[in-house]
């Protein structure tokens, strides 16, 4: 019944880590090359997963492990290679390799000080395998290895190539993770024992579950929940997430914001839940309201925040809020939005993370209030912006809505079977809750976007003053200067394509608008945040099966 | 009661065992509070000899030749020691002279 | 006369032991190679003595060959001398560990001497010697045995330490390590003592079958107490560390490395071989203490970690703190978790060894440009000498436990020995454990910044030239830190099946 391409999941994932041995035998001088090879890795990372995509059993196989590989890996610790593919992962990894992709592509003409595209694209390829190996891990502990491996290439990428505070980013985030991946690999540890120390892999553990008395079950899915809820992040552990967006580069940021944030949620849906249904039961509450408390707090931060890519930072944990609210809720119809928006917010945010990388590009400065009429000076990119905001508070039509919208619905009715059930009013009044923190939503991202993109081009823009403050026309050759200046100030980051010649005089020429390897990151993930709002079905029709079969064991729960 | 007397003033292994432990306590006390780096050195000797005693005592009460044997084992240890041990210590003496172990202290932290 | 003397039985006849020198091989191989080299030193003159580092490389080579040969020959322990000395997978394991780590320390070592203008000849000598004792620490299983590998591995290390003697530094190093290494042995002795006297032997099995749960003696405990307080120093637990920073700063640096593997690895071998033969029914006594110990020396080595600013003054800390992860579980040893507890302690040692004396070989190799023990001397390193850098970051991101290297694979093994005992007091441990992980990454993270992100101090981005054998010994290291956290079937299949 399976088919027998299981090994392209293998090449899959480790694909790009032959691109890297690659590139560690050319000197990093040799820039283009070093990104020629990356992004062809990437491509064929890409076109294998499409392969996946095509060779994958739609249907009602969905629900069903494909692409199952179950061989020896350290029989000493009873943990087995084993990965597959079920609806639930698919789309996540091919998330992550068409981001990736994207990502490289946009690196192309955007590699951030201090430059050294190799170990830049390298980071960016090892990234890659951490995050597609996560999604098709199905023992715990090569979960566990996968999970980890995105740590380090992220704390270098922020840490090297991020803004000013840097160093101090980097290091909360890593912190931050470790200590939630410290508890979740005791948590597991704990698991493995409980449920008789015969495996890691996620199959048996399913099936076991009802090994472990529910007091246990409380305290295992305790670490588990640090460790995903850091990762997501959940509101009280969410305050490395807008340092280090803040301070990342932009591609770290895309990256960060579209997979690395999904992870933990995954982790939520794949293992916490179905593992331990007894305990996740005396959870959903608790995950419920921090995710209503998250959703609010991540609204009001936007309002409070002067600088656009933070205030995107503080939107993901809004939205991070509404998948978690869906999953709190235990059913099936919640946890199909949650993946629903997970993949939507991958999109969204990814994009508004590459739009405020290249309007710093362009202006050196993301405080809102330093800007205005970006629509009159850069339209194109502006009414991206403009599509992708209205994406982001849910605009029935585009993809958001269809991960927000429903997972408030689901809160309505919240799991309930014969012998156990949680808090119809306590959902009920989250779900009203969370409804508010839409408006909000739309509240912020509006206001964002009206600042921004309406009004007369402020000065910053009309190219007279630098983002300091200072007039350009004082200096002897003022009109030779804000050319460079506003084009490019970081070196080779940002090579012009479409700009005006440099040092021209007339201000209205400096800015340029979209350019071509803007043009063909982004259109990918415009017309994914259009398809998939024009036609939720599309993913829902593969999630469902998968969702189903992992919320079984909840189902099965007798409450004993 | 006579021959009480005599089970009292007769040595028993068991004095040689508190003897033993005095010279430890003795020995170890004096690494502990002594700043000579040659007279703690003397005093862990003696905490060395105090395990000989105790291992003499031992090998006694149990018959078994055992513990005897392990005193020769200590003996060549200990003068093997003694010879490093002096060699070190010489050595920094030399180079400071009347050095006590609160002046060898150029690492902090 | 004479004859008559000896055919009367009134002294029973001595029969001599029978001896299987196939077992005894690797021992003699180095006890063979260690009179070579001191023959060699004899007659060579000063230009060549380059030679004696290339003997004693290869001498400890040609003695891994009789390990491999014992291994595959069968998992028959070879029992000599009444019990009193063991070969068995467990002390093959060992063994091949440290060869290979001292392996690694002659490659370190080679270019520092030659250009350091020391004594090579005794140099090699002593730790060929020191090196024995661990060797022969593996197959201790007798208490007279056991001081004796402890005491021939010690004395040439205490002369190691104090290699650099116009040095004061390096006076001190040797001085405090003597003087404290002797103190434990006297401590450790007097306990011994009085093992032998609530039991009547020094066979360890013969202990083991004495000492009970719940009948055990005042005696018998305070014995137990005082061998264990004595190894406590050996492998620098807390509270008995004081030496370990300052012996690791003063020291020369590959003796540094050494001491901080190697010997400390032969304390925790000499504390399993106790634990697990002599006492395998007394954890009433050392689980609690051993416990507490191994929560305070991991917090208390990371705490002081964070706030030094000499690399390997750091790493003195840091190999304390590591010390307290390899002791977590001894804590369980002895309960139902015995058999993960010992994989997990010689995986732990393994992949320690390799990291660490990775991490010393860059340091070796960077203190060869900078001439500066200074975290800030590594600032930028990244830039001018990305394969160092690269290994260093690999190096660290392995001592700190990050998947996929070496290091997740001993924390994990630790871990999960902790939490199969299944007791509160194992999650405990496992909880400490876990959240010093994560304080370890404060300084290991702030040596990657210097690395990575933080610009050249003197702006000198000439590269570095390292020698031939400290390149491989980078990569033997690198190699090995890799292989074992992506298979770490390559020492958990040996480590597995070890039994005590």
């Amino acid at each position: 019944m399976l088919t027998d391409h299981n090994w392209i999941l293998t090449v899959g994932v480790f694909l790009p880590l032959a691109g890297v041995l690659i590139m560690l035998f050319i000197p990093k001088e040799e820039e283009s090359l070093n990104k020629a090879i990356a992004i062809i890795t990437a491509a064929v990372t890409l076109a294998v997963g499409i392969a996946t995509m095509a060779w994958f059993k739609y249907g009602s196989d969905s629900s069903k492990l494909q692409f199952h590989v179950d061989v020896a890996w350290i029989p000493a610790i009873k943990s087995r290679y084993i990965i597959g593919l079920d609806g639930v992962s698919m789309p996540l990894y091919i998330l992550s390799m068409v981001i990736t992709l994207l990502v490289m592509i946009y690196s192309w003409d955007h590699i951030p000080e201090p430059g050294n595209a190799k170990a830049f694209m390298i980071l960016m390829l090892i990234l890659q395998t951490g995050m597609a190996g996560t999604f098709v891990a199905q023992d715990l502990i090569l979960f566990f290895v996968f999970f980890e491996v995105v740590l380090l290439p992220m704390y270098f990428m922020i840490g090297v190539w991020g803004g000013e505070q840097r160093q101090y980013a980097s290091l909360k985030f890593f912190l931050y993770t470790m200590f939630g991946s410290a508890l979740m690999l005791v948590a597991f540890l704990a698991l493995f024992f409980q449920t008789g120390a015969q495996s890691f892999s996620l199959e048996y553990l399913y099936a076991h579950s009802s090994m472990i008395s529910t007091n246990v079950a409380v305290w295992i899915f305790a670490g588990m929940f640090v460790g995903f809820a850091v990762k997501v992040p959940m509101f009280p552990f969410h305050t490395w997430l807008p340092d280090a967006h803040t301070q990342a580069p932009t591609q770290g940021s895309v990256i960060l914001a579209a997979i690395l944030l999904k992870l933990g949620t995954y982790g939520f849906i794949r293992i916490a839940i179905p593992t331990l249904p007894q305990a996740a039961v005396k959870w959903a509450p608790v995950i419920g309201v921090l995710a209503v408390i998250g959703i609010i707090y991540g609204a009001l931060g936007c309002l409070a925040q002067t600088d656009m890519k933070r205030l995107i930072a503080f939107s993901s944990v809004a939205h991070m809020g509404f998948v978690m609210l869906g999953i709190s809720t235990l059913t099936q119809f919640g946890i199909n939005a949650a993946v629903y928006g997970m993949v939507a917010h991958g999109l969204i945010t990814g994009m508004l993370f590459f739009l405020a990388g290249s309007i710093k590009n362009r202006y050196h400065t993301l405080e809102i209030a330093k800007m205005g009429g970006i629509l009159k000076r850069i339209p194109r990119l502006g009414w991206i912006l403009g599509m992708c905001a209205m994406a982001s508070l849910g605009l029935p039509g585009l993809a958001g809505f269809w991960g927000e919208f429903p997972a408030i619905l689901s809160a309505y009715s919240p799991f309930h079977n014969d012998y156990v059930h949680l808090s119809q009013p306590l959902f009920r009044t989250l779900m009203v809750i969370a409804a508010i923190g839409t408006v909000l939503a739309a509240g912020y991202l509006l206001w964002m976007f009206q600042r921004v993109a309406f009004g007369e081009a402020s000065p910053l823009i009309a190219g007279d003053v630098d983002a300091d403050g200072n007039d350009l026309h004082a200096g002897a050759h003022a009109g030779d200067h804000a050319g460079d200046h506003l084009v490019g100030e970081r070196g080779h980051g940002a090579v012009p394509f479409s700009v005006g010649a440099a040092g021209n005089a007339d201000p209205h020429a400096e800015v340029h608008d979209v350019g071509i390897f803007e043009w063909i990151a982004w259109t990918p993930l415009l017309i994914g945040i259009v398809v998939l709002g024009a036609y939720p079905d599309l993913m829902f029709k593969v999630l469902n099966g998968s969702v189903t079969k992992l919320l079984a064991p909840v189902q099965a729960l007798t409450g004993k | 009661m006579n021959a009480v007397m005599i089970a009292i003033i007769e040595p028993q292994p068991i004095w040689y065992l508190m003897l033993s432990a005095l010279l430890f306590s003795i020995g170890a006390f004096g690494v502990l509070v002594r700043r000579n780096p040659l007279i703690m050195f003397m005093c862990i000797e003696l905490m060395l000899n105090a395990v000989n005693l105790s291992f003499v005592a031992f090998s006694r009460i149990w018959g078994d030749i055992g513990g005897q044997s392990t005193v020769f084992f200590v003996l060549v240890v200990a003068a093997a020691e003694v010879v490093v041990g002096l060699g070190i210590i010489v050595s920094i003496l030399r180079r400071k002279p009347g050095a006590t172990a609160d002046d060898i202290s150029l690492m902090k932290g | 006369m004479l004859s008559t003397l000896l055919a009367s039985d009134v002294v029973a006849p001595f029969s001599s032991p029978k001896i299987d020198y196939h077992a005894l091989a690797p021992e003699l191989v180095l006890a063979g190679v260690i009179v070579a080299v001191l023959l060699a030193d004899l007659f060579l003159e000063e230009s060549k003595k380059w030679v004696l580092s290339t003997i004693a490389g290869f001498g400890l080579l040609a003695a891994f060959i009789p390990i491999v040969t014992l291994a595959v020959s069968g998992h028959r322990a070879r029992s000599m001398f009444g019990g009193a000395y063991v070969v068995d997978t467990y002390s093959l394991l060992v063994k091949g560990i440290f060869l290979l780590a001292g392996y690694v320390v002659v490659l370190l070592s080679q270019n520092y001497l030659e250009e350091g203008d020391y004594y090579q000849g005794e140099y090699y000598f002593l730790l060929l010697s020191s090196i024995l004792g661990m060797v022969m620490m593996g197959s201790s299983r007798d208490l007279v045995t056991i001081f004796v590998s402890l005491e021939f591995l010690s004395i040439p290390a205490y002369m190691l330490a104090a290699w650099r003697k116009r040095d004061l530094k390096s006076n001190e190093a040797g001085t405090k390590y003597y003087l404290l290494g002797v103190f434990a042995s006297a401590v450790m002795l007097y306990g011994m003592s009085l093992l032998y006297g609530d039991t009547g032997t020094t066979i360890l099995k013969g202990i083991g079958a004495k000492l009970q749960n719940g009948s055990m003696s005042p005696v018998a405990v305070l014995g137990i107490v005082f061998v264990i307080i004595g190894f406590a120093f050996k492998v620098s637990a807390v509270p008995f560390h004081n030496w370990a920073p300052d012996t690791y700063q003063g020291a020369p640096t590959p003796i540094t490395a050494f001491l901080s593997v190697a010997s400390k690895a032969a304390g925790f071998v000499a504390l399993i071989n106790l634990i697990y033969v002599a006492f395998p029914h007394g954890g009433d006594v050392f689980q609690p203490m051993i416990g507490v110990m191994a929560a305070s020396t991991m917090t208390l080595g990371n705490v002081m970690a964070l706030r030094q600013t000499n690399i390997v003054r750091m790493l003195a800390y840091s190999s304390i703190s590591q010390g307290g992860f390899i002791l977590m579980p001894l804590a369980v040893a002895g309960g139902k978790s015995s058999g993960n507890a010992l994989t997990a302690i010689v995986t732990y040692l393994a992949v320690y060894a390799a990291t660490n004396l990775g991490l010393f070989a860059v340091i070796i190799a960077v203190s060869r440009k900078t001439r500066s023990g200074e975290v800030s001397s590594w600032g930028g390193l990244f830039s001018y000498a990305p394969l160092l850098g690269v290994l260093a970051t690999a190096f660290l991101a392995s001592l700190a436990g990050i998947p996929p290297l070496g290091g997740w694979v001993a924390k994990f093994g630790a871990f999960r020995a902790v939490i199969t005992s299944g007791t509160n007091w194992g999650y405990a441990l496992a909880i400490v454990g876990a959240v010093n992980s994560v304080i370890a990454f404060g300084y290991y993270g702030s040596l990657m910044r210097e690395i990575w992100m933080k610009p050249v101090p003197d702006g000198d981005t000439a590269p570095i030239r390292t020698p031939s054998s400290l390149n491989a010994a980078l990569m033997i290291c690198g190699g090995a830190t890799l292989a074992l956290g992506v298979v770490p079937g390559i020492i958990l299949r040996f480590s597995d099946i070890i039994k005590l």
